[in-house]
């Protein structure tokens, strides 16, 4: 991309009316480019001028101790337990949540398993095509999949795959994790986790019949995470996952 | 030309962190910088006082939830803050197209009065007085184009077969307008000094 054309997508890149795609275009160049950064610059200052003149009104006095205080409940919440809005909430599009839902378990299924030891570089192209495929067609940031490995003694494998939304829209993220334990009954806990320290707990896996499949729908930002941990009642650990970008 | 700008990437960077660290006074130093203007965005585009401290408090939610994503490498904070209040407004909106609620409906916005003393406001309302000086400079093209991309939250070609104009007239249009209230905001600062 020229200057000249970034320059003419800064507007929209402001306003964040760009398809994915271009977006990233004018990101990638932006990072190279101080004189449209600058460009850039000068335009918020446009965008703030704009929200003083048109949208500025002192809210109620009392509004700043409840928005405090919720944040404070916010904060409040364990570590790891699970985003309040885990509970499926249709916002926006549902079509897209339905079909966003849909697409993202036929192809984890159709991995069958399968980012296996048997890495395959053209199998893995493949993968990485559906799932390009998939971003292009319901937009988000992107798709993530980890390959359990079982801890010593066990014998727990899967597969885990996490939708990013797209950041600043009305869009889930998703996490699912599908997991083939011959030798394990019962449940087992699992988690996500970012180097930060913070995790994420999953709705539990239920092994029946050495099988068992978990699913996470939230609007909780699932970038940070970039493990999954699986473990037994009595804090064993089962299985883990390094969660790559697809 | 006097710098229009009111923030800093480094203070800005530092203050994030620490509202991500869950620092009460971070998130009060937030909401004392933004709260009005996201307040004043849901009154001008939701039309309605409680919308507008949903707004504010769903806001300030999602930049906690979403804090650790701030990188002013990519945009200032408070352009990033607009645009997410923005983001949840345009929502609510489409949620309100969804549920067949017409937005003729919705009346004309309440008139709200702002309670607290003058001396706290004094730089504020100021500030919004050079700002819509600012403002009124546009051309009324301009300005339809303007509003129609950060209030309708449409894209140029949107704009464009809105106003019925081709798309490049409407990116300049919208470029120019951001431009010229940069450039109309740093006079109205240099006649202040």
């Amino acid at each position: 991309m020229t200057c000249e054309e970034v320059r003419d997508l800064l507007p929209e890149h402001l306003l964040r009316s760009l398809d994915d795609t271009t977006e990233a275009r004018v990101r990638g160049h932006l990072r190279g480019c101080a004189e449209c950064r600058a460009e850039r610059v000068r335009l918020e200052d446009g965008v703030a001028t704009l929200s003083h003149a048109t949208h500025e009104q002192e809210p109620p006095g009392e509004l700043r101790q409840h928005v405090l205080d919720v944040l404070s409940e916010e904060w409040e919440e364990p570590r790891g337990s699970p985003a309040p809005t885990v509970a499926p909430a249709v916002r926006g599009s549902a079509w897209r949540w339905l079909a966003a839902a849909a697409a993202v378990v036929l192809v984890a299924v159709s991995l069958s398993w399968g980012v296996s030891q048997s890495r395959r570089a053209t199998r893995l192209q493949a993968d990485a095509g559906s799932y390009q495929a998939l971003l292009d067609t319901l937009g988000g940031k992107e798709f993530r999949l980890g390959a359990l490995q079982p801890a010593d003694g066990q014998a727990v494998k899967g597969t885990v795959v996490l939708y990013d939304g797209e950041p600043g829209k009305d869009w889930n993220s998703w996490g699912i994790v599908m997991a083939n334990a011959p030798d394990y009954s019962g449940e087992a806990r699992v988690r996500l986790l970012a180097s930060n320290g913070d995790s994420l707990e999953m709705p539990s896996l239920r092994f029946t019949n050495g099988e068992a499949s978990t699913w996470l729908v939230t609007h909780q930002d699932l970038t940070p995470y970039d493990r999954l941990v699986i473990t037994a009642p009595d804090g064993s650990t089962l299985a883990a996952a390094a969660i790559v970008e697809a | 030309m006097r710098n229009v700008r009111t923030d800093d990437p480094e203070a800005d960077t530092a203050l994030m962190t620490a509202f991500v660290g869950r620092d009460e006074r971070a998130a009060g130093v937030l909401y004392d910088r933004f709260a009005s203007r996201i307040y004043g965005l849901g009154i001008v585009m939701l039309g309605n006082d409680q919308t507008a401290q949903d707004l504010v408090q769903d806001t300030f939610v999602k930049l906690w939830r979403t804090a650790a994503r701030f990188d002013p490498e990519r945009g200032r904070l408070e352009t990033w803050v607009l645009l997410t209040a923005r983001s949840l407004a345009i929502d609510n909106l489409r949620r309100r197209v969804l549920e067949s609620r017409s937005l003729q409906e919705l009346g004309p916005p309440p008139v709200h009065d702002p309670a607290p003393g003058p001396d706290d406001l004094a730089a504020t309302a100021d500030l919004s007085s050079r700002a819509r000086k600012a403002m009124s400079t546009l051309s009324p093209e301009q300005r339809s184009a303007l509003e129609l991309a950060y209030f309708g939250g449409r894209t140029t070609a949107e704009v464009a077969a809105l106003e019925g104009i081709p798309q490049g007239t409407a990116k300049t249009r919208i470029h120019a307008a951001l431009l010229k209230l940069r450039v109309e905001m740093a006079k109205e600062a240099d006649h202040d000094v």
